[in-house]
This record gives C-alpha cells, sequence and structure tokens, in this order.
C-alpha cells in the first residue's frame, strides 16, 4: 500500500507483568518548546510494566505537554524517548501507538458523528482496520474479528451503563459521558502503556470509583498507565508513584505519601 | 418524438455520470472530510486520455487537431485508461496537496491547482490540442452494434447505470467497512485517529486516489459519448455544480447524493431550456451559476445535513450488523430482538 504497512502485521508482543520491574518507558531529559516558552524543561522519569504513574502539579506546570512529547503529538527539542528500550524520539504518533502506547486527550476527542457503540468499534479494529489491504485481502477473517470486536464493544457499554447510548452520536452526548467513551475507546484496543489526561473531569463520582476500579484492574493486568489528574485522591488509588512537575521541571518523584508531605511540593502545588 | 427521446437518453446518461461524480465527491468528502476543489480536473484527465487512445490516426479530417499516438484501443481499454489516469493523477497531487495542514487551505491549494491545470492545458496545444481540445472521437463498439442510433444511445443510458451501480456497491462496500470507520473517525477528530494508530497521510490519499479513479472512469464515459472534450467543458466551476448536488441531497449519504444530483446538474440546469428567452444572450447562463451559489448556501443554513441526512447505523444487543453491514434492521426484526433485550 501507499505507506508500508509492516508494522501492522508484525506481532506486538505483550508481556504480562508479575513486577518484573521491566522498564516500558523512559524519558531522559526531555525538552518541548512552544516558540520562545520552554513548556517541559528536561523531565526525566522511568514507567515500569503494570505501574501507574501519577503526573502532577499546578497549571500550566508542562503535564500535558510531557504527555504530548511521549505520544508524539509534540516534538522532542532535546531528549530522547524510550519505549521498550528503543529510542522512539523520531517515530510519528502513529507509529508509537502502534507499539502500544496509547493516549487520551485533556479536551475531549470523541469521534462526534459517530455512535457510540461505532466509536468504540473503531477503536477495537485500531490501525488493522483503517488497512485497506486488509478490507480487501482478508475479508473472511475480517468479518469474524468484527463479530468479536462487535461483542467486545457491547460488553464494554454494559460494564459502564452505557448501552442506552449505543446508538447516539458521540456529539450529542454529555460531557462524562464522552470522556467515558474515550476511556473506553483505550479499554477497546489492548495498550502497554496508557497516557490518561486528566481522565476523570466531569465523569459522574459513582462512575470515577468505577473508572479506577477498572483502570487498577488495567495495571494489574500489566498495563503501565501515566495519568495527569488533579483529583488527587483518584491519584492515591491508582498510582504507587507521583510525578510532579512545576513550571517545566521535574520537582519531585516519590511515593504518594512521601509527595503530600514534601515541602518543595506543598510549596508548588498543594498550597 | 424521435428528439423527445435523444433528449431524455442523453440526460439520462449525464445523470449517470454525475452520480458517479457525486459518489466520489461523497467519500472524499462525507467520509474522509477532504474538500477536493480540483474534483473536475480528475474528470478531465480521464476524458483526454480516453480520447487520446481512441482517437486513431491523423486522417486529415480534423485539420488542427494534434493526435497523440494514433492509437485507437478497443473496448474497455480506453475507459480503464481513463480511471488510472484518473487514479495515478490523484496520486500525484494528493501526495503534495493533502499535506497536514488546515482544511481551508487544503481546499484552496486544491482549487489553485485546478486553475493552473485548466490555464496550462488550454493554452499548450501539443497536449491535448488547446482551447480548441480534441473531436472525433468515435462510440465504444459504435461500429459493431447494429443499432440504429436511437438503439445506441439507450444502449449507452444502460451501460452508464450499470457502471453505476458497481461502483455504488464498492463505494458502499468500502463505507461501511472499517476503512471507512476509520475515514470517518479520521474526518471527526484526527488526532484522536493518529492516537489509535491510524495512518491519517495513507489514508487520506488512498481515499483521494479511489475517488479520483472514479472521476477518471467518469470522464471516459462522458467522452465517448459526446465524442468531443475541452476545456470548455471542465471550468473549475464544474465542481461547485457536484458540490452543491452533494449538498442539497444529503452528503454522507448515498441516497442523498443522488437526488441532489438528481434536482441539481439535471432538472434545475435543464430547466431555461423550457423557459422563454430574456435578457441579453448568455444573462440565463450566468444567472445559473448565481443560483447554484445560493442554493448551496442556502442548503448549508437551512438544512446543513441535506434533504436526506446521513443515516444512523443503529446496533442492538446481539445485533450489530447496522454497524458492520450498514444493514438496517426491519421492524420484524428489530421487534424481536428488542424483546429479547426486554428478557
Ligand atoms: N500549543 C501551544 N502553543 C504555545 N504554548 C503552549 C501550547 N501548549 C501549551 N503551551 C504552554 O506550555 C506550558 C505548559 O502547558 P501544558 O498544557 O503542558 O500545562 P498543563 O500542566 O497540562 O496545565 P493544565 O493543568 O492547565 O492542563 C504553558 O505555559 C502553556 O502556555
Ligand atoms: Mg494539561
Amino acid at each position: 500500500m501507499i505507506e508500508s504497512e509492516k508494522l501492522a502485521d508484525a506481532p506486538v508482543e505483550r508481556t504480562a507483568s508479575d513486577g518484573d520491574g521491566r522498564v516500558v518507558l523512559s524519558a531522559r531529559d526531555v525538552v518541548v518548546r512552544y516558540g520562545g516558552v520552554v513548556a517541559v524543561d528536561g523531565v526525566s522519569f522511568d514507567v515500569k510494566a503494570g505501574e501507574a504513574v501519577g503526573l502532577i502539579g499546578p497549571n500550566g506546570a508542562g503535564k500535558s505537554t510531557m504527555l504530548a512529547s511521549l505520544g508524539g503529538q509534540a516534538k522532542a527539542a532535546g531528549g530522547s524517548i524510550l519505549l521498550d528500550g528503543r529510542d522512539v524520539t523520531k517515530l510519528s504518533a502513529y507509529r508509537r501507538a502502534r507499539l502500544g502506547l496509547l493516549r487520551t486527550f485533556q479536551s475531549t476527542s470523541e469521534f462526534g458523528d459517530m455512535t457510540t457503540f461505532e466509536n468504540l468499534v473503531t477503536a477495537g479494529n485500531g490501525f488493522k482496520g483503517a488497512s485497506l489491504t486488509s478490507v480487501v485481502f482478508h475479508r473472511k477473517e475480517n468479518s469474524r474479528s468484527d463479530r468479536e470486536i462487535a461483542g467486545r464493544a457491547w460488553e464494554m457499554l454494559e460494564r459502564f451503563d452505557m448501552t442506552h447510548v449505543a446508538n447516539a452520536y458521540a456529539k450529542e452526548l454529555s460531557g462524562g459521558q464522552r470522556r467515558l467513551v474515550e476511556i473506553m475507546r483505550c479499554l477497546m484496543t489492548s495498550p502497554k502503556l496508557l497516557l490518561l489526561d486528566e481522565p476523570m473531569v466531569g465523569v459522574a463520582p459513582h462512575l470515577v470509583e468505577k473508572l479506577v476500579g477498572d483502570l487498577c484492574a488495567i495495571r494489574d493486568e500489566g498495563i503501565s498507565i501515566i495519568i495527569v489528574e488533579h483529583a488527587l485522591e483518584v491519584v492515591r488509588a491508582l498510582s504507587n508513584r507521583v510525578v510532579v512537575m512545576s513550571f517545566g521541571k521535574k520537582i519531585a518523584d516519590a511515593p504518594y505519601d512521601e509527595i503530600v508531605n514534601n515541602r518543595e511540593v506543598q510549596d508548588a502545588y498543594l498550597g | 418524438m424521435g428528439a423527445w427521446e435523444f433528449y431524455i437518453t442523453t440526460l439520462l446518461v449525464y445523470f449517470a455520470i454525475d452520480v458517479l461524480s457525486a459518489y466520489s465527491l461523497n467519500l472524499q468528502f462525507g467520509f474522509g472530510g477532504i474538500i477536493n476543489l480540483s474534483y473536475i480536473i480528475f474528470q478531465a484527465i480521464g476524458a483526454y486520455v480516453a480520447a487520446s487512445v481512441s482517437l486513431g490516426p491523423d486522417t486529415g479530417a480534423n485539420a488542427f487537431q494534434t493526435y497523440l499516438f494514433g492509437a485507437s484501443l478497443p473496448f474497455p481499454l480506453p475507459l480503464i485508461l481513463a480511471t488510472l489516469a484518473g487514479a495515478v493523477l490523484a496520486l500525484v497531487i494528493g501526495s503534495f496537496g493533502l499535506r497536514r495542514m488546515r482544511k481551508d487551505y487544503q481546499a484552496a491549494v486544491l482549487l489553485i491547482v485546478s486553475l493552473i491545470a485548466w490555464q496550462v492545458v488550454s493554452s499548450d496545444t501539443h497536449l491535448f490540442n488547446g482551447s480548441n481540445g480534441v473531436t472525433g472521437v468515435g462510440r465504444p463498439l459504435g461500429t459493431t452494434l447494429p443499432l440504429s442510433s436511437l438503439g445506441y444511445q439507450w444502449i449507452y443510458v444502460v451501460w452508464t447505470l450499470v457502471i453505476c451501480a458497481v461502483v455504488y456497491l464498492l463505494v458502499r462496500w468500502l463505507s461501511v467497512s472499517p476503512w471507512g470507520r476509520a475515514l470517518r473517525a479520521m474526518r471527526d477528530q484526527e488526532d484522536a485517529a493518529i492516537s489509535l494508530g491510524i495512518n491519517v497521510t495513507a489514508l487520506r490519499l488512498q481515499v483521494f486516489v479511489i475517488g479520483g479513479a472514479i472521476a477518471g472512469l467518469s470522464g471516459g464515459l462522458l467522452v465517448e459519448y459526446i465524442g468531443a472534450w475541452s476545456p470548455g467543458a471542465w471550468g473549475y466551476a464544474e465542481t461547485f455544480v457536484i458540490l452543491t448536488a452533494m449538498f442539497v441531497g444529503g452528503n454522507r449519504n448515498y441516497k442523498g447524493v443522488v437526488l441532489g444530483t438528481l434536482l441539481v446538474p439535471i432538472l434545475f440546469l435543464e430547466l431555461p431550456r423550457f423557459l422563454p428567452p430574456f435578457g441579453y444572450p448568455g444573462l440565463i447562463d450566468s444567472l445559473e451559476w448565481v443560483v447554484i451559489g445560493l442554493m448551496w448556501m442556502a442548503s448549508l443554513l437551512i438544512r446543513p445535513q441535506g434533504i436526506i441526512p446521513e443515516k444512523r447505523n443503529l446496533v442492538y444487543a446481539g445485533n450489530f450488523d447496522g454497524v458492520l453491514r450498514g444493514r438496517s434492521m426491519s421492524k420484524l426484526s428489530l421487534r424481536r430482538t428488542q424483546k429479547a433485550e426486554a428478557k
């Protein structure tokens, strides 16, 4: 096809983690600039398999930009990003996604003119579904896997009490429902690492609990998570470790309890 | 009677060819979100290529015409080459015109490409005989089919309608496939599509090339019917007629674009023939363009989804055909599924 689709055919290795301490993602001295503004200023950290890391900091600290540099949406002006030991700094966003690095966005990014159900199926089909060669030449297998994906999508809707809006266009949903669609979309894929940018904004309290539970389950399956979140109780419930950013720099990287007692963090963030 | 029949069959052929154009634009815009303001040049290259390979050697009959290579390929080769030409041109133009940039800039680039192409082809007589264009293109199998000219008319009507049906099945199949869903995802939220691993650059180019191929085919069918082709037939504004048809009828819906094609380029543009002449010569033609523009605006303001809006792909527990096959459910099976769901 027009773009090499070798990556599409290569089986993606997914090792179930048993807390083996294998580093999945490693950011080294990452720098991102917007014109004169240095939004991320030499940030480094590692994320291990099955580890959930909270990324917190005041507004404008550079958290979203950090996620963007990891996901490939923002170009790193310096430093490097390693995914499973492979340097992906120069890799475009869609190629990183194919390597198992999935993300949500701070502003909701639902496919508005598609139904909730179609949003999930599209995610389930993933990049293989988007391949014209696969659609044309593997029709039999595809139709089987499409059914399987549709079944999973429906189960996902049941799990989040969303079957009643299965046929609603995503643009017709409430803010919280859109968030859920985004997260369900991520869950429909089988990522290695999830980057979540304020996923709980606008989600109803009882669903927040459910979502946290689900994210914990995902984490325990060996999928790593980086979550940017202002709601600290979510961070505490999910993450064994918290990275704090302020003015583009990393100012702390420690377990949650240590973080809340840290003077510098309190000054910068907790007030 | 004969004259009427001739007129009606001609309209039917034009209708079928315009429907092909509308399918092409609908796939590109309705599903892929690409505003292809250069559509007409893909139809044009199809027409020129089909003409060039079927004109045959210079017999001196058309003294002012330059003949490309004197080939006179048998049916259906000219049509196949026309289709390929549309695809190749789309590949070339798409690879620079579809770079990741704002949609409105992209549309502007494509419009400019269309204007440049028109200027170049009009001025350069060595290419496709400049502004005089090519004439004397024979009708496919015109000598083999032992039919009166009216009989041939009807055959051509059926032939173009069959091609329409085949192309319809193709674009419909593509648009309900996972590829089609990825296309709509890209249209709705490009960043999110990318973050699911979808290579939007390739996807955009693919839909552009498929649309270009359909456009090339439509051009081939057109030139084999009218027998001549020149820049007068493919001004940039022709693209707007089809776009208007698509918006009025309902982009994103294949029935909608067919209805729009019937309303705009066929009924509306043919209407003046039946009006008593008024004003200075050419006034009616100009007014037509004014009204086309107004129709487009009106449809965007009053009913942006078009007369027939996008069909919602409905699913119910256990029945996913709505999404997987774009199949709507009959009332009966709907009731059955709902009953099963209630249990
Ligand atoms: N596209 C952009 N162009 C220019 N500057 C930007 C852009 N995006 C972010 N910035 C700047 O980069 C800095 C970091 O922004 P970022 O969005 O990463 O912060 P954040 O930590 O996610 O904040 P919040 O908690 O409010 O979401 C800010 O000073 C912001 O103004
Ligand atoms: Mg942010």
